[in-house]
């Protein structure tokens, strides 16, 4: 395949995201096996933590089942020639995450703010950078403002110090006409490479992803059998596969790829995530892919329709990290009889 | 009477303003900003306030005060306390730093008279240590969590760079006033549309807990914090499993110049004057309010 198209770096937080879909129970053996598989098969930077980041282990989201240190310990014993990043959110994390996660080396860091909420990254971004490490600025639930806020908010990052920010479609909510308007403005705003990270709802993480590639953007996150949250990310090695044919280059040796996703499965998950009606219901309803599994639990105590609850959380414009208002949103529901 | 300065001309700064003047125990002296011709400085002079620009040593120039509250941010604090400490003012420190006494008002507010540096945590500390500490009178926890959510027009930059700090304050305080071995404090910055009311929900881990008697400790406390914060109210609090507890708070801001869903101003405003003013019951006689 001749590569006539821009190297597209790929980022991959199956040991991130993943966690999500399982309650964050990734044990050392599992982050082991797959890490040293993405390693083999090329995968640039290969994400690992809690699926909050670090420091999120909680009731709030769940308990993780290792510690952050032995999850980065553990990967990067077998990552040799990948990155290894972690996720980190203001508020959940502090800057002693910051120096611990480093000090156990991480070579990516990525602040995390709700997408109107940058100002939040200034002072770990700059903590990040001050450590010596790659500071990256994500704005979460991308889809909840227009490009020009998003535009305006990753300027902001980069000011702050971010080397390359990140749009996240956490609810899996976009077309790809949302994705090349929103890529197109903040590549038009920054001098930084810019990623773009999916969610498949809506069976469109791919395409997705390849409009922002089309758009301007550099970097793409993408997960075995997409193992993330909800309906599950961007499926790593469909992407890779979809790029080599249109001509851009990864570094990715797809085959070792294929087999790493096989291993993924075999090891990570009980099953691949699907588009059942409940993740459709969420993307179409823009909420945080990660509320999934809390939300299922709560509509069944409440006795409501998983379905109607999504649509409420949707309403309410509920962001990412108040799981506590899932319970109460499913209690509402029910006092006002809306049938299961 | 109590003569009282106040640094910073946020918004909390602006609502600590307008509750020393109307409190029988205490008179506004000074405001002081940072910035020549801001807004909040401006807004002080309206409400009748002597105002000076210059921070900390402006204050010390004009000095003379009783009582000062710090509303600025954690970074500055430990050099206004230096700074201070020669004058024998009381300092208030609304600020995310540890180095105060720790006192809230429902639970050892009674103490703030003994003390001459006073830290208030943060507003999830304040919001959530009374329930917590309650809990933690009957049952023995081995681990307590909260999660406060503020919408985010109520929570300005200092308070954006000060989160380690706000973390890191609020989780010490958890354990110093439940004795848990474990604790966890976090804070979302919601934009959610229209903004949500100040919220913390809160975990309790600990053995042989029941719904019937932890109800009524919760319905206690929720009616000790409503004599101060008017706006403060139990959302929910279920037991699990006989193990966990969660009792989930809102705090609605009861008061004009503060929006609704500001209530983490108000819940920490309103310790700031409770402080000041058992200060002022140990030490003078009420001033004459007007009519």
């Amino acid at each position: 395949m001749t590569e006539t198209g821009p190297v597209v770096i790929v980022h991959d937080p199956t040991l991130r995201d993943g966690q999500h879909a399982i309650r964050h129970q990734l044990d050392a053996e599992q982050i082991r096996a797959y890490a040293a598989a993405a390693d083999a098969a090329g995968v640039p930077v290969v994400e690992v933590g809690h699926g909050n980041g670090l420091g999120a282990s909680s009731y709030q989201v769940g308990h993780s089942k290792i510690s952050d240190e032995e999850m980065l310990s553990t990967a990067r014993e077998v990552l040799t020639r990948s990155k290894m990043a972690a996720l980190m959110l203001p508020g959940w994390a502090t800057s002693d995450d910051l120096r611990n996660a480093v000090r156990h080396g991480v070579d990516v860091v990525r602040v995390a703010a709700h997408c109107t909420e940058a100002t939040v990254t200034e002072r770990h971004l700059g903590v990040i950078r001050e450590l010596g490490a790659e500071a990256q600025g994500v704005l979460l639930m991308s889809h909840m403002a227009d490009p020009d806020q998003l535009a305006e908010q990753c300027a902001l990052m980069v000011e702050y110090g971010a080397q390359g920010v990140c749009v996240f479609d956490s609810a899996g909510h976009y077309l790809p006409q949302d994705v090349g308007a929103r890529i197109a403005a903040i590549t038009a705003a920054v001098d930084v490479p810019v990623a773009f990270h999916g969610h498949n709802n809506l069976g469109m993480a791919v395409a997705n992803s390849i409009a922002a590639v089309e758009a301007g953007a550099r970097v793409i996150d993408a997960c075995a059998r997409g193992f993330g949250a909800g309906a599950g990310n961007t499926q790593l090695e469909v992407l890779v596969a979809v790029l080599e044919r249109l001509g851009h280059g990864t570094g990715i040796d797809l085959r070792l790829l294929a087999d790493a996703a096989d291993l993924a499965e075999r090891v990570l998950m009980p099953t691949p995530p699907t588009i059942d009606s409940v993740s459709l219901a969420s993307g179409l309803s823009g909420v945080f892919s990660g509320f999934k599994k809390p939300a299922l639990a709560a509509a069944e105590l409440a006795g409501v329709h998983p379905w109607d609850l999504f649509a409420e959380l949707g309403r309410r414009r509920v962001t990412a990290g108040q799981e506590d208002v899932i319970p109460d949103a499913a209690r509402d529901l029910a006092a006002q009889g809306v049938p299961r | 009477m109590l003569t009282t300065a106040v640094l910073g001309t946020g918004l909390l700064g602006l609502d600590l303003i307008d509750r020393v003047q109307k409190s029988p125990h205490l008179e506004c002296g000074l405001v002081v900003g940072r910035t020549p011709g801001s807004r909040g400085l401006a807004q002080a002079a309206e409400l009748g306030c002597t105002t000076a620009v210059g921070g900390i040593d402006a204050l010390l120039d004009a000095g003379g005060f009783d009582v000062v509250f710090d509303v600025t941010n954690a970074f500055d604090h430990p050099e206004h306390h230096n700074k201070l400490a020669a004058t024998g003012a009381v300092l208030v420190d609304l600020t995310p730093t540890s180095t105060g006494a720790l006192i809230v008002p429902t639970v050892n507010g009674h103490q703030a008279a003994s003390h001459r540096h006073i830290g208030l945590v943060s507003c999830g500390g304040q919001a959530s240590i009374p329930v917590l500490h309650a809990l933690a009178q009957s049952y023995r926890p081995s681990y307590v969590e909260m999660v406060a959510t503020a919408a985010t027009a109520g929570v300005g930059r200092a308070s954006r760079l000060n989160l380690d700090e706000y973390v890191s304050i609020t989780r010490h305080a958890l354990g110093q006033f439940t004795g848990a071995d474990q604790a966890k404090a976090i804070l979302n910055i919601s934009a959610a549309m229209p903004a949500p009311p100040f919220r913390i929900a809160m975990t309790v881990v600990a053995n042989g807990v029941e719904q019937g008697p932890i109800g009524e400790v919760v319905d206690a406390a929720e009616a000790a914090v409503r004599a101060i914060v008017p706006g403060y109210r139990v959302i929910a609090c279920t037991v699990v499993d006989n193990t966990t507890v969660r009792v989930v708070v809102e705090i609605a801001a009861t008061r004009g110049r503060i929006p609704v869903h500001a209530g983490n101003l108000e819940v920490i405003s309103a310790a700031a004057i409770h402080a000041a003013e058992q200060h002022a019951a140990a030490t003078s006689e009420p001033k004459e309010l007007a009519p």
